[in-house]
């Protein structure tokens, strides 16, 4: 991992309250920021409030330059998603374990993002190949469905996309879970990625352990530091282990958290 | 170059007077990536008990205005475990170490106190008497004088190696904590542990923390930090104080120095930025030699009297 001022290439407003900022990057930072890992932000100058870096997951990667995408929900966040193009933030990472690397097998991948958790699944979906795969995207409004066109664009035929919202303002209403239900319906012996709030991914380890299904999530636990000390985001497993999301995580063995 | 080498007791010179506070630092491993760590006034370890401990469930930080709230509830992976798999690695890196310990009863700190008694590689035992998130232990010692006098005491008779006793800020009057503990064979003082605080959030109408209360820290509690050290370094000033509060850049930590305390512990700083400690190091350095003192204990404790 490295620790680096970067400058913000591009600061884009996606909603109301979700933006996407472009940063520089190293190559070596470029080459280990694979899918699902994360970084720690915070505006560079000396200010002692918001005080601690905050953790993103990096969305994808370019040629000296990486992408995040924010949603407002304190200050920290706040604070970083009004910063403009040209001004300098401390970095972090690339921090965490990332997706596993799965076997190519035929397999189907089922990816599973509620709300701003698309921000770690779009980063599959940006860096890897895969035949056949689905996307289930579920926000409480269309306005949050954030990067679905693009990622429709990315994924070409060889990934079928599916948004529901909890307002029907998508089209469909309801839970992204129904989408997964009725996916391994069909996809049986498929594998599953997912990325949001607690209750989200707590609904989706039940439908996985009720169908056998062989899954990861990805936590979004508080943590204050992003590299294994504060432990603050442990997370409590299977068999009295405790994880470290930061450090273990955030991605996880879905059947083996204890939410 | 100013000389940071600072003697903190008798037999006991640092490098410098910058260590890292428990609980902060994790074993001193999870930094090796990052700094030297060897290069450090010396490393504290995150605080030991006898048997692991899993800590608190629920929500166990949460930042507020220029601090944070913790409620991890010393979480540790218990002093054999310590011993076998890390106290090795931080010995072979050359590291300075102070362990930091606490109990569930004072024959629990004693026993701690006699296990590491004569083990290679420990520098001195910082006694924890002063964890606000523990129920059993932890700061009923640190609150009551003749509790926590009786504790040191107890540990005293058990280690021959040097003694600082961290104190709680959560006291009605400092002084009279610092007095207990130093007449029972501390022989050192470090302060302040975390100030007891709460958060609560107002759309889910419950406290933040699983814990309910947390333990503030970070540079909202500085000036109480100092206030503190002020007050222990006018009472006690042949005792060695380390100061703790806040600390996030050189000029915090040579404020501390001012007042007199012989070194400074870095703490929610090393969350921020893992280098933190080694930047603090450096920009001492620059400031003292800037003004051209030779030795760095030339400057401590040179506070001019108020106005």
């Amino acid at each position: 991992m490295y620790l680096f001022d970067a400058e913000i290439i591009e600061n884009r407003r996606l909603a109301d309250d979700i933006s996407s900022l472009r940063l520089e990057a190293r190559p070596e930072f470029v080459k280990a920021g694979s899918a699902g890992r994360f970084v720690m932000l915070a505006s560079a100058d000396e200010r002692l409030d918001p005080l601690l870096k905050r953790p993103f997951g990096i969305v994808r990667c370019g040629r000296g330059w990486f992408e995040v995408v924010i949603k407002e929900a304190g200050k920290g966040s706040r604070n970083l998603a009004g910063l403009r193009a040209g001004v300098r933030v401390a970095v972090h990472g690339p921090l965490g374990n990332g997706y596993p690397e799965l076997e190519k097998d035929g397999r189907p991948l089922v990816l599973v993002a509620g709300g701003i958790g698309i921000a770690s699944i779009a980063s599959v979906v940006f860096s890897r190949n895969f035949d056949p795969a689905a996307l289930l995207f579920g926000a409480a409004r269309a306005g949050e469905l954030v990067l679905l066109e693009e990622l429709k664009k990315t994924g070409g035929g060889r990934l079928e996309v599916a948004a529901i919202t909890d307002d029907g303002s998508s089209g469909r209403r309801g839970l992204v879970t129904e989408l997964l239900e009725e996916k391994l319906e069909k996809w049986s012996d498929a594998r599953v990625f997912a990325c949001g709030p607690g209750p989200m991914l707590q609904s989706v380890q039940r439908v996985l352990q009720a169908r056998g299904v062989e899954g990861w999530l990805s936590l979004e636990n508080r943590m204050a530091c992003g590299f294994g000390v504060c432990l603050g985001c442990v997370q409590e497993m299977r068999a009295g282990v405790r994880a470290k999301v930061c450090t273990d995580g955030p991605v996880l063995v879905a059947g083996e958290v204890v939410f | 170059m100013t000389d940071l080498k600072v003697e903190l007791l008798p037999g006991l010179t640092l490098a410098n007077p910058v260590l890292t506070a428990s609980g902060t630092f994790g074993y001193g491993r999870e930094y090796s990536p990052y700094i030297d760590i060897s290069s450090l006034g010396a490393v504290v370890t995150k605080g030991l008990s006898l048997a692991p401990r899993a800590g608190n469930p629920g929500v166990r930080i949460t930042e507020t205005a220029c601090g944070m709230l913790n409620a991890i509830g010393l979480e540790n992976i218990g002093i054999e475990r310590f011993l076998k798999e890390e106290l090795p690695f931080l010995r072979d890196s050359g590291a300075v170490v102070v362990v930091n310990f606490f109990g569930n009863s004072q024959a629990e700190y004693a026993e701690l106190a006699a296990r590491l008694d004569g083990v290679d590689g420990i520098a001195a035992l910082e006694i924890n008497i002063s964890c606000p998130n523990v129920k059993a232990g932890g700061i009923q010692f640190g609150t009551d004088p003749g509790s926590a006098a009786e504790l040191v005491g107890a540990v005293r008779a058990k280690t021959s190696l040097p003694l600082i006793t961290k104190l709680s800020p959560n006291v009605t009057d400092i002084v009279t904590m610092a007095r207990a503990v130093v007449e029972a064979g501390s022989d050192a003082l470090s302060l302040i542990n975390t100030l007891l605080g709460m958060a609560v959030d107002l759309q889910t109408g419950r406290p933040v923390l699983g814990n309910l209360t947390g333990g503030l820290s970070g540079p909202a509690i500085k000036p109480v930090a100092l206030r503190m050290v002020y007050q222990v370094v006018q009472a006690l000033p042949e005792i060695p104080v380390i100061g703790i509060g806040g600390i996030v850049c050189a000029e915090d930590a040579l404020e501390f120095l001012l007042l007199g305390a012989r070194a400074v512990q870095i703490g929610t700083a090393n969350f921020i930025d893992p280098r933190t400690a080694i930047a603090v190091i450096a920009g001492m350095d620059k400031f003292l030699s800037a003004r051209g003192y030779e030795k760095v204990t030339d400057f401590i404790g040179t506070l001019k009297p108020g106005r």
